[in-house]
């Protein structure tokens, strides 16, 4: 086979960042502690943005920093803590503040959504949040929210969820050649339907790799070239969360962001020392130190 | 005579409910270390799921995140939350999923979203998270509280996963999966429900704790059988495994 020249889709970080417009609806991957796209959220932040919309399952600190930020507005979310620490309290505050409203889902309904979008279907059904006031209440969405119907065939109760195709897909992988074969290590939470979903897919990913590393194990590409409009490659993207295979989580960063997120002060603090007072990903990363963040790299053959 | 903590406690009353070859949700914190114990005592075959999409994992270091790559190293399988949530659970396969909550009913419904009304809440909780989903689809709930009158309400501020809905009849009505709560454990006591009610009923109550003690720390009427036994202690081995599965302390804290 001839291999032909391929489209470089490698952007800067503060060039993917660019293209998000105010009142812009992205699709956040990651889940949990795992692979959040973090150092997007603090470019968001840096570029201040303002009314984003943010769609997804369950991130914790990167939802703490983009409503702390005022970047974002509108949660569409199942789930905002931070795991075995305690409540966010950024966005705790927001929402008390009237400044930030969460439309409330479960995780299968999000990611029941993202399937919907990436299936250009407008619902989706599924027999989960029945009887409960996440059916019946609702905030910005209205109507809107959920449908509660018998189904068609067999009588039975059924719920439907609308699908989501919003303006961006941001989704954080280990991997990722130039022309955009994305590689995703351990599990995908609610990534492969989230990466299809959006109108635009922005693939942020640790490693850059060539396309004869994709096409000797093609079994290793979670979201192909076709999906991805752009791609970013950073190391430490999800600093202080983690990465499989790549680093573990920073627990002391993790556990002074919490602590310091306790109050508006505490967090103003944070924002102005470690996202608006650096000038990029590079700076953060300087000023979280080099020598901390080899400690974090993951030791084969655990992961983390 | 042995010793132990309210969390020791808790997790090794938690882990007898877990049967052998059952397909578990874990999740993270006490449940998981529940599911563990009962791995490692009576249910080896126990196959211990993470929502986020780890299958038949045992970690050899306890997990931080539903997500944590601790869960990852030994398992069976590491997909994503379609899998687990979509195909295992709402599929009908998953027979115990472990929950907390801020607030219950006496139907065993729960709040994990808000305290305070809802248009002008005074806390914003985490939300369902899988919490949802795991209530409406697991064949059996264990649910993990800690004792506090304040979270055992007559009226949810918010209804976040469904219990036992309105009562009999209820989440039939509404085509749930699941068969709803089994039993509620505290560091006080045992519920599990009356079944012609489904209303909560007192199963035993932990040595220290009279009847008494637990009609006084809820907000409704208990129901309260003739024969109430003292619930089992937890044995020197179990909490010897228990610190073998955390040896920092991460959930059972420092002491012990």
């Amino acid at each position: 086979m001839t291999e032909v020249e391929v489209e470089d889709k490698r952007v800067t970080l503060t060039e993917a960042a660019k293209m998000v417009k105010d009142g812009d609806g992205l699709f956040w991957g990651g889940f949990g502690y795992q692979r959040p796209p973090i150092a997007f959220a603090h470019e968001l932040v840096r570029q201040k943005k303002r009314n984003l919309t943010v769609y997804t399952c369950g991130s914790e600190v990167d939802l703490e920093i983009m409503a702390g930020a005022n970047v974002a507005t509108r949660y569409e979310i199942a789930f905002s803590a931070i795991e075995a620490l305690g409540l966010s309290y950024n966005i705790r505050r927001r929402v008390s503040e009237g400044a930030l409203a969460v439309e409330d889902y479960s995780n299968l309904a999000m990611a029941m959504r993202f399937l919907g979008g990436a299936l250009n279907i407008p619902f989706m059904p599924l027999r989960s949040m029945m009887g409960t006031d996440m059916v019946r209440l609702s905030r910005y969405r209205g109507d809107d929210k959920l449908k509660v119907i018998d189904c068609p065939f067999t009588g039975d109760k059924i719920c439907l969820v609308p699908s989501l195709q919003p303006e961006f897909s941001i989704v954080h992988v280990q991997r990722v050649d130039m022309q955009g074969n994305a590689q995703i290590d351990g599990i995908v939470g609610e990534d492969i339907e989230g990466s299809r979903c959006g109108k635009k897919l922005i693939v942020l990913a640790e490693e850059l790799i060539d396309k004869e590393e994709v096409r000797k194990r093609p079994d290793q590409t979670e979201i192909p070239a076709m999906y991805v409009d752009h791609v970013v490659v950073l190391p430490y993207i999800a600093h202080p969360m983690e990465c499989h295979d790549y680093y573990d989580y920073d627990l002391e960063h993790l556990m002074m962001f919490h602590k310091m997120s306790q109050t508006e002060e505490g967090w103003q603090e944070y924002l102005d020392n470690y996202i608006l007072g650096v000038d990029d990903h590079f700076g953060y990363l300087d000023l979280v130190g080099w020598e901390r963040l080899m400690g974090l790299r993951a030791k084969k053959p655990w992961g983390y | 005579m042995v010793e132990y903590t309210k969390t020791e406690f808790l997790i090794a009353c938690a882990s007898r409910h877990v049967r052998d070859g059952e397909n578990v949700f874990g999740g993270t914190g006490m449940p998981l270390l529940a599911a563990l114990l009962a791995k490692e005592t009576h249910a080896p075959r126990m196959n211990l799921i993470s929502e986020a999409g780890y299958i038949d994992a045992r970690p050899r270091q306890v997990p931080l995140s539903v997500a944590d790559s601790r869960y990852y190293y030994g398992c069976s399988a590491s997909i994503g939350l379609i899998e687990t949530l979509g195909f295992l659970l709402q599929g009908g396969r998953i027979d115990v999923g472990f929950l907390g909550a801020a607030q219950i009913d006496e139907y065993g419904n729960l709040n994990t979203s808000y305290i305070g009304p809802y248009d002008r809440p005074k806390v914003k909780l985490p939300g369902s998270g899988g919490g949802n989903d795991i209530a409406s689809s697991a064949k059996r709930l264990i649910i993990m509280m800690s004792h506090d009158k304040r979270k055992f309400v007559k009226d949810l501020d918010y209804m976040t996963s469904p219990g036992h809905l309105e009562g009999p009849g209820s989440r039939e009505k509404w085509s749930l999966v699941g068969n709803g709560p089994e039993v509620v454990i505290t560091d006080m006591c045992q519920m599990d429900f009356d079944p012609e009610t489904l209303k909560i009923r007192l199963l035993s109550v932990h040595p220290g704790y009279s009847v008494e003690d637990i009609k006084e720390n809820v907000m409704f009427d208990i129901i309260i059988p003739d024969d109430v036994p003292t619930t089992e202690e937890p044995t020197a081995e179990q909490i010897a495994i228990m610190h073998k599965l955390d040896p920092h302390g991460v959930y059972l804290g420092k002491g012990g």
